[in-house]
């Protein structure tokens, strides 16, 4: 079977998980989150959490897809989400990632994407705010799978 | 075989010569080190081959100390052709790989050097002066400070490893002492035996670190030493006072003059 259109929102279904479940948490897992708000429209990029921080810029659908989000990437992190394909006005994003590189002066930024073709936007966007800000920092980039699988994680 | 895990390896390698062979197989090249306290299970665990390659290196060694020993050593298989190792260092280690570049240049200039080695005239001194200061100022307190002072830092340094790091920097720098002595003497033998030398030294010295140290230490650090040790480089290196261009231009007109 020929499968055609845009890879990044082609159906899928995947087959029951619970078998490959095999080191099963017991008890309820504790959120890694330490702030609010988290969606790049409404972060400031100045706020006291980002300041020398270790800073994750999420597609929105990795944390949905990676099983151990908190605990193997949010954990002692601070964090944004948005969405390359979707969301609107994505200069704004340029211009806070650059503000989170000069004013905030974080340690290291990470890139979380799906391993949809239009998810790179978003590492694009990222490289590019880099690129032009004035003080250098470590790049890392991860690519996640639909089945939540590391596909790829390395430094830029 | 217990007993030889924490043994230093060159002390086994002496004991047992076909222990280097099957180590070089693996890509494990123990045999030029000068120092080679490393201890053999830690040699194992940093070169990180695959789990059945690990069993296969194992039981050989074992076979080579105690040929009475009961091992079973795993069916050869076919070799695997090898892939150029392309290691995706953080930026700090690449940072450190890509200073050895310039290292690696003027070592490979040393040979061309050693020959028209000339200590008569002011000119044929000043060569040898410049390249101690290549040496004194890039190699050694641009770049082997970042190492002692930042990177080893964060690692133990009682290990073997960072041992023979240390040791290896000794000594380098115990050449250049040697090399001025020798300028002061006019002894144009004794500069170019400890120029070889520092050559040899330092060509296996950053071997060493590209593909062993520095991959290791990569795996081991977390996001947050990375860009800690990204940003204390920068800070070292404004701090230097000088600039590396100016290593760069000598290396560059050097490389023109004995390459004409
Ligand atoms: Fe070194
Ligand atoms: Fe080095």
């Amino acid at each position: 079977m020929q499968i055609q259109g845009c890879p990044g929102s082609r159906m899928m279904s995947f087959e029951n998980k619970d078998a490959k479940d095999s080191g099963r948490v017991v008890g309820k897992i504790q959120s890694q989150l330490k702030q609010w708000p988290i969606q790049m429209h409404l972060i400031s990029p100045t706020a006291p959490y980002y300041q020398n921080a270790d800073v994750l810029l999420t597609a929105d659908c990795v944390a949905y897809a990676l099983g151990d989000f908190h605990r193997d990437y949010l954990k002692d992190k601070s964090i944004a989400i948005a969405c390359p394909k979707l969301d609107q006005g994505q200069e704004m994003y340029l211009e806070k990632i650059k503000a989170w590189i000069d004013d905030a002066m974080i340690n290291t930024l990470t890139i979380l994407i799906m391993q949809v073709p239009c998810c790179m936007g978003l590492l694009n966007l990222a490289q590019q705010a880099a690129q032009t800000a004035e003080r250098k920092i470590p790049l890392k980039f991860v690519v996640v799978g639909v089945q939540g699988d590391i596909l790829q994680e390395e430094w830029v | 075989m217990k007993p030889y895990l924490t043994k230093g390896i060159k002390e086994i390698i002496d004991q047992f010569p076909e222990v280097e062979k099957i180590l070089n197989e693996y890509d494990i090249g123990c045999g030029p080190c000068n120092v080679g306290l490393c201890q053999l299970k830690d040699i194992v665990e940093i070169h990180r081959l695959p789990v059945d390659q690990e069993q296969e290196l194992m039981a050989r060694i074992t076979k080579a100390i105690d040929p009475e020993a009961e091992v079973k050593i795993p069916e050869a298989k076919e070799a695997p052709p090898p892939e150029p190792k392309a290691f995706n260092y953080s930026p700090p280690m690449r940072k450190l790989v890509d200073e050895h570049v310039l290292i690696k240049r003027w070592i490979a200039l040393i040979p061309e050097v050693v020959k028209d080695l000339e200590v008569e005239s002011q000119a044929g001194r000043q060569l040898v002066l410049d390249g101690v200061d290549m040496i004194r100022s890039y190699a050694d307190k641009f770049h082997h400070a970042k190492e002692e002072d930042i990177l080893f830092k964060y690692f133990d340094e009682n290990s073997d490893i960072l041992k023979v790091m240390h040791e290896d920097h000794k000594q380098a720098r115990g050449h250049v002492q040697a090399i001025l002595e020798a300028l002061e003497i006019k002894d144009k033998n004794a500069i170019a035996e400890h120029l070889m030398a520092y050559a040899g030294l330092l060509t296996e010295h950053i071997r060493k670190e590209d593909e062993i140290l520095y991959p290791w230490m990569d795996s081991s650090l977390s996001t947050r030493q990375v860009g800690e040790l990204f940003s204390k480089f920068n800070e070292a290196d404004l701090q230097m006072g000088f600039s590396p261009k100016k290593y760069e231009a000598f290396i560059d007109s050097l490389e023109k003059k004995l390459n004409a």
